[in-house]
């Protein structure tokens, strides 16, 4: 980072290359995988605007995972923005471990929320329920869905604000 | 674009860049905030008896906590506009110093101060003035600290924000303490802290809308 803030184009590249590897193992635990091409280059963007920023008496890891959890963070947040799609009847699968590893992230975190959230959540944008099947599931209008769904994704950009950045 | 051919575009003709440092930071602040305070003493606001500044413990009192409150804001929002840094509890200090410099200030009232009814010793036409006063004195310091604050990369803007206004407020509150004729601690903790709260609110309002990593 040093040779790049020092204008070493070779460098840089190199160690861009690196660090979307690691930014698209990291998003890739916890964004649905259409988000992770785009949550990558947001980031490599915004390390490319703010490298003067980093200081190079200390690590670059930390520097790097605290704008990486910035960036998932304002794509938690245009995810909740975004107007909800029908899934298709038929959805391909390809590898499960980053689904399985993201599953288990958003268990925990959705165990931080009320019960009416969690399960709103877990139907609508997990499962991909229209509003108003899950509705019809949990016995709730569909405003008050689209409330609990719109307070728990809140909630959870909160709580992940507050997490440290730990990889 | 994939992922290869951005890195690409970044990386080819890539310019040197000047690194960010809290020193030189810092030291545009304060050189804005002396330029500012001779500017304003320069019209000839300054109160006479400010020479005599040791023999009245609430001057030094006032004095030296705004100037404290000012340099330990500063410090934490420079310092905040890192990556890295988690300003929550920096802005829980500059609380809490601002609060033990409120709780001292009843120690220092001068004689016969305090036998005053307290709608007098408040005298809300000249507060709302004294706060209005310290409101325009910090927006130079908080317009640098915004413009610092948008070149770097605070990862918490709103907490930034928030400490950024703090220390805008108490510089401004200090540069208008040199001219501040009012002798009563009652007056200045609430309508110093009245003007403080406005530049800290403004500043949580309107600087994390001009910011975006």
């Amino acid at each position: 980072m040093v040779a790049a803030q020092d204008g070493h184009g070779g460098a840089y590249r190199r160690l861009l290359a690196e660090m979307s590897e690691w930014l698209a193992r990291y998003f890739y635990r916890r964004l649905p995988p259409g988000e992770v091409d785009d949550a990558v280059q947001e980031t490599l963007l915004a390390i490319h605007r703010r490298r003067h920023t980093y200081d190079p008496q200390y690590p670059l890891g930390p520097w790097l995972a605290a704008i990486a959890k910035n960036k998932w963070v304002d794509q938690l947040r245009s995810l909740a923005r975004r107007p909800m799609d029908e899934l298709p009847d038929v959805i391909a699968v390809g590898d499960h471990e980053a689904a399985v590893i993201s599953s288990s992230v958003l268990a925990s975190l959705l165990d931080e929320l009320r019960p009416a959230q969690s399960q709103a959540i877990l139907l609508v944008k997990v499962q991909g329920y229209s509003i108003e099947e899950a509705s019809a599931r949990i016995g709730l209008s569909p405003s008050a869905v689209k409330m609990n769904i719109h307070r728990g994704l809140a909630r959870l950009t909160a709580i992940i604000e507050k997490t440290p950045d730990v990889e | 674009m994939s992922n290869e051919s951005l890195i690409a575009d970044l990386s080819s003709d890539l310019a040197p860049v000047q690194r960010r440092s809290m020193l030189r930071e810092g030291g545009l602040v304060f050189a804005l905030g002396a330029v500012e305070l001779a500017l304003f003493l320069a019209l000839g606001v300054m109160r006479p008896d400010m020479h005599h500044m040791g023999g009245s413990p609430f001057l030094m009192w006032r004095m030296g906590s705004l100037g404290l409150l000012a340099i330990a804001a500063c410090a934490l929002a420079i310092k905040s506009y890192s990556p890295t840094a988690q300003p929550r509890r920096g802005v829980m200090l500059a609380g809490a110093l601002a609060a033990l410099a409120i709780v001292s200030g009843a120690f220092v009232a001068p004689e016969g101060v305090a036998d005053r009814a307290l709608l007098d010793r408040i005298d809300p036409a000249s507060g709302i003035l004294c706060a209005t006063s310290i409101f325009l004195l910090s927006l130079p310091v908080m317009a640098l600290l915004g413009a610092l604050m948008r070149r770097a990369a605070p990862t918490q803007p709103r907490f930034s924000a928030l400490a950024s206004g703090i220390a805008a407020g108490a510089c401004g509150a200090f540069v208008f303490a040199f001219c501040c004729p009012f002798n009563d601690p009652l007056y200045v903790i609430v309508w110093y802290s009245i003007g403080c709260a406005a530049v800290a609110a403004a500043a949580r309002w309107r600087l994390p809308r001009r910011f975006r990593l």
